[in-house]
């Protein structure tokens, strides 16, 4: 497969000015000011393949927008080289931003006082298409977003669901090989964000659109990406498949048992001393977990052990949610390839 | 080409909007004529009061006075960027402009635009045929044929000069407070620069060089002969600010940093 987007040894440098407080100490910044260096992208370097959609996670301020504006050309790098079909995003901005769309969650790009199709309009004179790719790509567009019916009310009169879906529109008018997405289902209800998704991934499917997006919603990145990259402080703490992100670190599967009386763990930590299970408390000690830490045992194991010596209503076995990992790798980062 | 239809499109979208306010139209409307009837009104009691000013008429004044509006409405109009380091670089809505495959001040430019404003120039028009009748000008078929370049080159100045101040919130966070100051200065380009010391009438011709936008291609049309290389650089001054104003705006534009998020 050809890369379409290569990014090597990137980083973005920032110099703050940080003012000392009280009124004297404003006195003091009018002649000598403090400056901090913030590094917002540490050395990143990644290549993505044309017609994937790649989710790009992190906590907040871990230099996902950073990325995504020195990308799509708004930010110069401070170091480092992007290679994007061809061309340098910053050096030949205006050639370079008619092959790609952007999508900025939380800022509008589309204009506040006209009405959408004006918009479209303004945009399709700008990206100069013409008519029938005009028309066949909005029909495309209406069938799965359905937003002929507010084409006609100005963007501020929109609710933020039928905002969001003509912003997606708005980005693709001039059918953009590659589409970068910054939290594009941030503060939308369940069902628009399927429709976005679904969205997503037709023209993914129809067009070969290659997509970045970052979200913090992960039920996004399960729905759309096979590849996760994930940054922390700036670099690059995971980059490859989704699933394995779940297998490698995070091992193994839950069991959820409500038991008829209450339990104390050491209770059932005995009867499954000869097992790797750890348990946890979930509720009024009816309900426990046991984590259970490798794959080779089989579930039946453990709860053959309880089962054994313990009455039980009810019990579920769970994976280990996606959330739980990432949440996991947030708070304690990867040591060694492990989640510690 | 392409620069003209999408310039066009935009002026087409503000017309559109504007008229969809329609009660806010004509207030706008019946306010702007009354702001330059008033205006009309400042500038004769003004002048009623000064017969002769080194050497100047009073007739002459108002000539000038009327001619500084066209070019001044013109850049008013178009280069509507007072808001732009608020509006564009710490709200970060040049992030949204930068997306664009057009270049980023002319995009800018075409958001901000105000089209209303161009009524001023009417009242420019006034003014200066009235002094115009009074001092019994003739106007050759070549002196129109300038007045053009003349005109779009003091707007050039002015836009220049601003486009640079406003590049300076690329390198500052600070909200300057030189934009109203130079604004003011502005004004000193309606009247005769030899009215000024050696000093002051150096700095309107080559450091903030407003001079060119009013009393220099006015001084063309009043037929005073001394001045007719002044008023002939005119287009060539607008050329040179405007293109120092899109180098130091390019120059900007790479360190711009967004805002949050």
């Amino acid at each position: 497969m050809s890369k379409i987007i290569e990014v090597n040894n990137l980083s973005k440098d920032y110099k703050i000015t940080s003012s000392r407080s009280g009124l004297s100490g404003a006195f003091r910044d009018l002649f000598s000011r403090n400056y901090k260096h913030v590094t917002a992208v540490n050395d990143v370097s990644f290549h993505i393949n044309r017609g994937e959609i790649v989710g790009y996670i992190g906590e907040n301020g871990a230099g996902k927008s950073t990325t995504i504006k020195m990308l799509t050309g708004i930010l110069t790098p401070s170091s480092g080289s992007i290679v994007i079909n061809g061309m340098d995003p910053h050096k030949n901005r205006e050639e370079y931003v008619k092959s790609i769309g952007v999508v900025f969650g939380q800022r509008s790009q589309l204009w506040w006082d006209i009405a959408v199709q004006e918009s479209f309009r303004l945009l399709k004179k700008i990206y100069k298409v013409n008519d029938a790719d005009y028309k066949r790509n909005m029909d495309l567009i209406n069938s799965t977003l359905e937003i002929e019916g507010f084409l006609d009310q100005p963007v501020r009169k929109l609710s933020l669901g039928q905002r969001m879906r003509c912003e997606l529109a708005a980005a693709l008018i001039h059918n953009p090989q590659i589409l970068f997405l910054d939290e594009p289902t941030i503060g939308l209800d369940v069902l628009v964000k399927m429709k976005i998704r679904e969205f997503l991934k037709e023209i993914n499917k129809e067009y070969k659109t290659t997509i970045l997006l970052t979200t913090h919603d992960i039920s996004d990145i399960e729905a759309l990406c096979e590849r996760v990259i994930m940054l922390d402080e700036g670099k690059i703490i995971y980059n490859g498949e989704l699933e394995s992100l779940r297998t490698s670190y995070a091992e193994g599967k839950e069991i959820v048992f409500e038991f008829k009386e209450k339990k104390a763990k050491a209770a059932l930590e005995a009867a499954t001393s000869s097992l790797p299970v750890t348990w946890s408390h979930l509720e009024n000690d009816l309900k426990w977990i046991a984590k259970v830490h490798k794959n080779e045992i089989s579930i039946s194991d453990v709860m053959a052990a309880i089962v054994e010596k313990h009455e039980i209503l009810d019990l579920k076995v769970r994976e280990v949610a996606l959330e739980e990992v990432i949440r996991k790798i947030y708070e304690e980062g990867i040591r060694n390839g492990q989640v510690s | 080409m392409h620069s003209v239809s999408v310039m066009l499109q935009y002026m087409a979208q503000y017309i559109k909007t504007r008229l969809q306010y329609r009660a806010n139209l004509v207030i706008e409307f019946v306010s702007d004529l009354m702001f330059q009837g008033l205006n009309l009104i400042f500038i004769l009691v003004v002048f009623g009061h000064t017969s002769n000013l080194n050497g100047w008429t009073r007739d002459e004044i108002i000539f000038i006075y009327g001619y500084f509006l066209i070019p001044f409405t013109l850049f008013i109009s178009f280069f509507n960027i007072w808001d732009f380091n608020d509006r564009y670089i710490v709200n970060g809505e040049l992030d949204r402009v930068l997306t664009r495959p057009v270049h980023s001040l002319f995009q800018v430019i075409l958001e901000r635009m105000e089209l209303e404003s161009l009524l001023g120039a009417i009242t420019g028009f006034i003014v200066m045929g009235f002094a115009a009748a009074r001092l019994n000008i003739s106007l050759s078929l070549t002196d129109s044929l300038l007045f053009i370049p003349f005109v779009l080159g003091g707007t050039l100045v002015y836009a220049g000069i601003f486009v640079m101040i406003a590049s300076i919130g690329f390198w500052s966070d600070a909200r300057s407070s030189i934009m109203p100051m130079i604004y003011n200065i502005g004004n000193y380009g309606r009247y005769p620069v030899d009215i000024y010391n050696k000093a002051i009438r150096f700095v309107l011709t080559w450091v903030l060089p407003f001079a060119f936008v009013g009393m220099y291609p006015s001084a063309f049309f009043l037929h005073k002969k001394e001045w007719y290389t002044y008023a002939y650089l005119t287009p060539v001054m607008g050329i040179l600010f405007f293109g120092l104003a899109i180098l130091v705006w390019n120059t900007g534009i790479k360190r711009y940093r967004g805002s949050g998020s």
